[in-house]
């Protein structure tokens, strides 16, 4: 994936976010020093149109900048601040404080889109959608889920901070999409890391990459890994406001059943040290397990996608994807 | 990130291929109009002379070629449009399949100008067909052990041995065959070269073999001492391995990977459509096409690279090994929902369909080399051995 903006911010990823720095967070609350240096980059606003300040940057174009962020582990809510300030802007309303931001989508009853609240990543605000309406609310620490991420809660107390109409559940398009993207990421840094040490550990006198099986499965890492690259770009391919259902509906089942092999043959592949709490396998893998219990998992999408395949049951299998991408 | 996965960048399909499209599907529904799905979802298998040479009278065969050797001229998207919607219609493309797909590449690559100027024309007409001469009795995976064996007399080429599996040897006009030339199995890829023998030469022997379903499309092929002229030999003398594996690239890197089973899809998608309980059976519906339309994505990426005039070999068999997999999965997901609601039978044309493609999947990760072979290759891609 080559891209102007991508090398840069991979540098800047490596600099500040590597394996080592994520792990000292992985069970705190944020991480202030990564934050600060994400905004002093300016990407935060990369989604925001230039007419609102920002860089007026295409969800496409950021793409590769996003599922890289899931191969770095950025423990930070990153593309959920640039959607959140991005929506916003395009509502009339500039987030003055450039902290992070989360994306919290509700159904009409105000009830949760997901089994799992998102990891609060330091934010202290997010925006929520109910119905057609879109509210900034503060949000304090929730405590400690049983991946040991500290989640977030919203603080009812407080007053709303900003209120405005936005298309019912383009926030779950776009949560849900920002899932996909980080598993992808997270998938190929699985792979990347089972490669170098397939090639290196030795057993029976041969590195394990001589064994067939071995290759065989991390074959299998590999096509579900590219699946899933190209599935992220999929979700992230229609232009502002952002994804439609029908994206989602085709790049969650496909990330979700990939996710589950890539995790399996993964730990396989490293035997009992990526069992370790040491060991980095795990920051990857518990990421990928958490995505798959978030915002209705495969099945419901898969289910939208069916519905909308009968609804026009005359064409081609052909002619309805065609219909569903964008461009 | 792995390099291998930086080439699955999306793209699309430009609107110059797009403008195909229409003409594609209104040919189509003109000779598709009333074979039943069983029919059509033999779309490989389906031989109809008739309907190859109608395609090459609209250019449509050797779309890709150069226009001087009677091809097209067009771009890699334009032939993915055209194949796409083939195989969507299930339309009856064995005839010309092979020369379209393999063979004529491969003499345009390696053939003498007279080689071009005799094949190419006329493949592209849809009037002469061709077989693929790889697989022996114990050369399969391991195809460097073929026996086959071409000896020089004279100026000629004296060929004899077996090959088998042989697509529509009894139908074509001509096959590529890769034998041995010199050394013998223990010298492995040395020493094998590419002939395009005429299967209308004495002393050629072309037995058809049943396929579990009853139909015969594959063959044994003897050769008894069978005289080829000079100008038989393809590309160069000894070359052989390495022209296999590039016609093999050819075969590997279109959209007719991931859609094997799509007639049976679409059939069974006009049965739930009638079906009051039909919402049982969406999302089951929706992963497989939410893989379609991935693997649909990813094949149009590779598409791009080959637009661009590269040769992503790796991509391709990933893409080939994902795609079969999807094909074989569509007949057994639709098998089990059926078979869960006996209460909604399917009609005669629907169970036909399935019976088919449910008894011939397995073929899909065999022909043009095994899921185990591709994995090889992947993992080869991927820096391991
Ligand atoms: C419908 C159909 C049409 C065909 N058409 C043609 C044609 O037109 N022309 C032609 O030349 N051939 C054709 N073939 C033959 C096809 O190319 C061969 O079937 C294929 O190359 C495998 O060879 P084999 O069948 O001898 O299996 P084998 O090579 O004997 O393999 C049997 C099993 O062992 C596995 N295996 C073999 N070697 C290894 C290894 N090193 N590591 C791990 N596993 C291994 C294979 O993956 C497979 O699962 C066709 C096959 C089919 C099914």
């Amino acid at each position: 994936m080559s891209n102007d903006l991508l090398e840069p911010f991979q540098r800047l990823l490596d600099d500040v976010s590597p394996p080592e720095a994520v792990r000292r967070t992985e069970n705190e609350d944020g991480a202030p020093a990564i934050w600060a240096a994400l905004r002093d980059s300016g990407f935060v606003d990369a989604l925001v149109s230039e007419e609102h300040g920002g860089a007026g940057l295409s969800p496409a174009e950021m793409a590769p900048l996003l599922i890289a962020a899931g191969r770095h582990l950025l423990p930070l809510p990153f593309g959920e601040t640039m959607a959140a300030r991005a929506i916003a802007a395009g509502a009339g309303h500039r987030l003055e404080d450039a902290g992070p931001v989360l994306l919290w989508p509700l159904d009409r009853e105000g009830r949760a889109r997901s089994i799992v609240p998102p990891i609060r990543g330091g934010a202290d605000l997010a925006l929520v959608q109910q119905a057609g309406r879109a509210t900034l609310r503060r949000v304090v620490a929730g405590g400690r889920d049983g991946f040991g991420f500290v989640t977030a809660a919203l603080d009812t107390g407080s007053a709303p901070i900003a209120s405005f109409e936005l298309a019912e559940d383009s926030l779950l398009y776009w949560a849900a999409a920002l899932t996909v993207a980080a598993m992808a990421g997270a998938m190929a840094g699985v792979l990347d890391m089972s490669i170098a040490y397939v090639n290196e550990r030795q057993q029976f006198g041969r590195p394990l990459g001589k064994f067939q099986a071995i290759q065989q499965q991390i074959s299998v890492m590999a096509e579900r890994v590219a699946m899933a690259s190209v599935a992220a770009q999929g979700v992230l391919a229609r232009p502002l406001p952002g994804p439609a259902a029908l994206d989602v509906a085709v790049a969650k089942p496909v990330i979700d059943a990939g996710a589950s092999i890539v995790c399996a043959a993964g730990h396989a592949a490293f035997g009992a040290i990526g069992i370790t709490a040491e060991h980095d396998l795990s920051l990857f893998t518990r990421r990928l397990k958490r995505g798959l219990l978030a915002f209705g998992g495969a099945q419901p999408w898969a289910k939208a996608l069916g519905r909308a395949r009968l609804a026009q049951a005359g064409g081609t299998s052909v002619d309805f994807i065609r219909a569903l991408q964008h461009g | 990130m792995t390099t291998l996965l930086d080439s699955f960048v999306r793209s699309h399909i430009p609107s110059s291929a797009e403008a195909l499209r229409g003409e594609v599907k209104a040919f189509l529904r003109s000779w598709m109009a009333d074979r039943p799905a069983h029919v059509r979802a033999r779309s490989w298998s389906g031989f109809d002379a008739a309907f190859s040479r109608a395609l090459g009278e609209r250019g449509w065969i050797g779309l890709t070629l150069p226009r001087d050797h009677g091809g097209g001229g067009a771009d890699a998207f334009t032939r993915f449009v055209l194949v796409e919607e083939l195989l969507a219609a299930g339309a009856p493309v064995a005839a010309h399949w092979i020369a379209d797909r393999q063979s004529a590449p491969l003499i345009l690559h390696y053939g003498t100008e007279a080689q071009r100027e005799h094949f190419l024309p006329r493949i592209c007409k849809g009037e002469m067909y061709f077989c693929i001469g790889m697989s022996e009795p114990n050369a399969g995976s391991d195809l460097a052990s073929v026996r086959t064996r071409a000896v020089r007399d004279g100026d000629d080429w004296l060929l004899s041995g077996q090959k088998i599996w042989t697509t529509y040897a009894h139908k074509s006009h001509y096959m590529i065959a890769l034998v041995r030339t010199s050394g013998g199995p223990q010298d492995r890829q040395a020493g094998l070269s590419q002939f395009l023998v005429d299967l209308s030469l004495p002393g050629i022997d072309i037995r058809p073999i049943a396929d579990l379903t009853g139909d015969a499309h594959f063959n044994e092929v003897f050769f008894d001492e069978v005289r080829l002229p000079a100008d038989a030999l393809v590309g160069t003398e000894g070359a052989g391995w390495a022209q296999v594996n590039a016609e093999l690239a050819f075969e590997r890197s279109g959209p007719e990977r991931i859609y094997s089973s799509i007639v049976l899809l679409d059939a069974w998608v006009r049965h739930l459509a009638n079906l009051p309980n039909a919402a049982e059976h969406e999302a089951r519906l929706g992963l497989l096409l939410a893989r379609m339309a991935v693997l649909r994505d990813m094949s149009i990426a590779v598409t791009a690279r080959l637009a661009a005039g590269e040769s992503p070999a790796t991509e391709a068999a990933l893409i080939k090994d994902l795609g079969t997999e999807l094909e074989q999965d569509i007949p057994r997901e639709i098998g089990e929902a059926l078979a869960a609601d006996p209460s909604a039978p399917p009609d005669e044309e629907l169970l036909r369909t399935l019976a088919f493609v449910s008894q011939v999947n397995p073929a899909f990760s065999l022909r043009g080399g095994t899921r185990e072979i591709l994995r090889g290759m992947i993992a080869r891609g991927l820096g391991l051995r």
